[in-house]
């Protein structure tokens, strides 16, 4: 039975531009449940990455609540929105954002060094991941001498490796050739179904869109469409 | 603080030649610091141990009328000491002019007991010798004057009565010695033989107290313990530490210019690095911490890097001491062929803590920035 992780209501976002103001976002009233497979899709300043950043506790709604795992991002104090982060969110970047003088097993460690897990854990747990992504023999090279396919299935074994409840993954594929891309959301894909993760994406490549089991159209920062394609699958 | 350091560690050690850089650096001010103090400790040591050994004594009992700055003084400054005194070698002083090769040199006369063991003066030599009137002086007279053992050079004095009157006298010794105080512009001679010569019998104008000596209050007469007597020595030498103190101050600010602009690079480059911490999970004040303990393990690498040449080099120095310039020689305190620097665990202690809070307090500053930081622009690379 799936139940509510991410509850969003009337988020509005501004920024200071200048001496005027831009609003990101406006009004944004949006629910995921946990397992959900889904994607913000948009043109470039519609508001994907924003959102994305207020749900992973990153930024705050100007307005709203954005309720994540019960809690309300806006009123999280630093350390309990690290907490967060470091125990039930993960997050992907366009450009990996591996830590450059760690070794792929040093990177995807790192994620566990945070929550003290014994180094025996955190071996087997890293290892673990690094199986999920098919990398275990590459856990001794540096981030500069992977592919960039290799590197984002570096940061998916990071991201997961600490088995989060939610996801993020902004523009995951904007950086990866097609072969790539396709292999990276397959792997995303099995395993939201294997660990029941909710994927959250940010994108406007059609490529990723072919996996999302649910699409929300953002347009000048306002939800335009929203739709569950596996439900409309199944019909 | 356990992560923070392994992590720190590994970012210093994946900069590779920035870190090596600043480590390099660092160690160098490191070793200066420890070298320059140490070299002036083993300086003050020396002249120390030198300076009691050929001037002090356990101190100097004087009479009251002679100031030892002021050589007018030297005429009325003496008199006879009581005869309840006991442990002290007096020593006359009174002033004459030698004529070598001609030459008309002025010189401190100073009557010392043949028997005396509390100074390094060679006293027994004037034992041995059979001239009429035997002299002892020091490298620094013999050097000036133009003698060596064996010569003899007519002295002329004044006697209590005022009445000039001469005689040659014969260089028994030379002695070496590290302190000018008992050499330069002086002759030593038999308290017998000066008293005779001048007429002022059984007189002192200083006595030098040896260790069993207890200062009594003595009418005419005051005494300067050996603690006293150094305090200018001290004075000296703690004043050229100070103007040494600011060539490695200036090295030390140098490492840390080092570590400060590279600490601010690094935050100013590696904010999607930041971003990323931040996003994985790290609290802002972990991520100050970590950069800080970063800025801070340079001044750690810096000692190990420091040791590995430093104690060598200290040892090798302790062993065979640097070699002083002739020149040096005549400056105002004593000053020995070779000094021998002492490097001490307070000087090695002050040293670390020193180079270790300036450099952990050069790398807090800049990384508190990251405590304001955006982490969404910062993992966007953009400029806060």
């Amino acid at each position: 039975m799936k139940n509510t992780i991410i509850n969003l209501k009337n988020i509005t976002k501004r920024f200071k531009v200048g001496d005027g103001e831009f609003t990101a976002l406006n009004n944004i009233n949006l629910n995921f449940q946990k397992g959900e497979f889904a994607g913000f899709v948009g043109p470039s300043g519609s508001g994907k990455t924003t959102l994305l950043n207020i749900i992973g506790s990153l930024d705050s709604p100007s307005e709203g609540q954005a309720l994540v795992m019960g809690k309300d991002v806006a009123k999280l104090s630093h350390r309990e929105s690290a907490d967060l982060r470091n125990y039930h969110i993960g997050f992907i970047f366009q450009v990996y954002n591996l830590l450059p003088v760690y070794t792929v097993y040093e990177n995807v460690e790192f994620a566990l060094l945070l929550q003290n897990h014994t180094k025996a854990e955190r071996h087997k747990m890293v290892m673990e991941a690094l199986d999920w992504v098919g990398l275990t023999d590459l856990a001794d090279k540096k981030p500069d001498r992977i592919s960039g396919g290799e590197g984002q299935r570096v940061a998916i074994a990071r991201a997961m490796v600490k088995r989060p409840e939610i996801l993020i993954a902004d523009e995951p594929t904007a950086n990866l050739d097609a072969e790539n891309a396709h292999i990276i959301l397959k792997m995303m894909k099995r395993l939201n179904d294997e660990l029941n993760t909710t994927f959250l994406f940010s994108t406007h490549d059609e490529k990723v869109m072919q996996y999302m089991e649910r699409i929300v159209h953002l347009r000048d920062g306002e939800v335009e469409k929203d739709s569950i394609i596996v439900a409309e699958k199944d019909k | 603080m356990k992560l923070a350091l392994q992590l720190a560690y590994k970012n210093l050690i994946g900069a590779g030649l920035r870190t090596w850089l600043n480590v390099a650096v660092l160690s160098f001010a490191f070793v200066i610091i420890i070298f320059f103090n140490g070299l002036m400790d083993g300086w003050n040591q020396q002249a120390k141990t030198d300076t009691i050994a050929w001037e002090i004594g356990f101190g100097h009992l004087r009479n009251d009328a002679y100031d030892p700055f002021d050589p007018f003084t030297l005429q009325d400054g003496h008199g006879k000491l009581p005869n309840t005194i006991e442990n002290v070698s007096p020593v006359l002083i009174q002033q004459g002019t030698i004529y070598p090769e001609g030459r008309m040199v002025s010189v401190l006369l100073k009557g010392i007991e043949t028997s005396q063991t509390v100074l390094e003066i060679p006293t027994d030599a004037f034992i041995k010798s059979t001239a009429k009137i035997p002299a002892i002086i020091g490298n620094r007279m013999a050097k000036s004057a133009n003698l060596k053992v064996g010569d003899e050079v007519l002295l002329r004095w004044r006697d209590k009565n005022g009445t000039f009157d001469a005689s040659n006298i014969t260089i028994v010794s030379i002695f070496d010695t590290t302190v000018a105080g008992v050499d330069a512009g002086q002759i030593w001679l038999p308290l017998q033989t000066l008293w005779e010569i001048t007429g002022l019998q059984n007189e002192a104008t200083i006595a030098i107290a040896n260790k069993n000596f207890v200062d009594a209050s003595l009418d005419g007469w005051n005494f300067e313990n050996r603690a006293v007597m150094l305090k200018n020595l001290d004075e000296i030498i703690e004043m050229k530490k100070i103007s040494s103190s600011i060539m490695y101050l200036l090295l030390l600010a140098i490492a840390l210019l080092a570590i400060f602009d590279t600490q601010v690079l690094s935050i100013f480059r590696r904010q999607k690095e930041i971003g990323t911490y931040i996003a994985l999970g790290m609290t802002r004040a972990q991520v100050v911490k970590l950069f800080t303990i970063e800025g801070s393990l340079y001044s750690i690498l810096a000692m190990i890097a420091g040791c590995i040449y430093g104690v060598p080099l200290f040892i090798y120095l302790g062993k065979t001491g640097i070699g002083m310039p002739q020149a040096s020689q005549d400056m105002g305190i004593s000053l020995a062929d070779k000094i021998y620097p002492i490097v001490g665990v307070q000087l090695i202690v002050t040293t670390i803590l020193l180079v270790t809070i300036s450099a952990t307090i050069v790398s807090f500053l800049p990384a508190k920035k990251i405590s304001k930081m955006n982490p969404v622009l910062a993992l966007k690379g953009k400029l806060q």
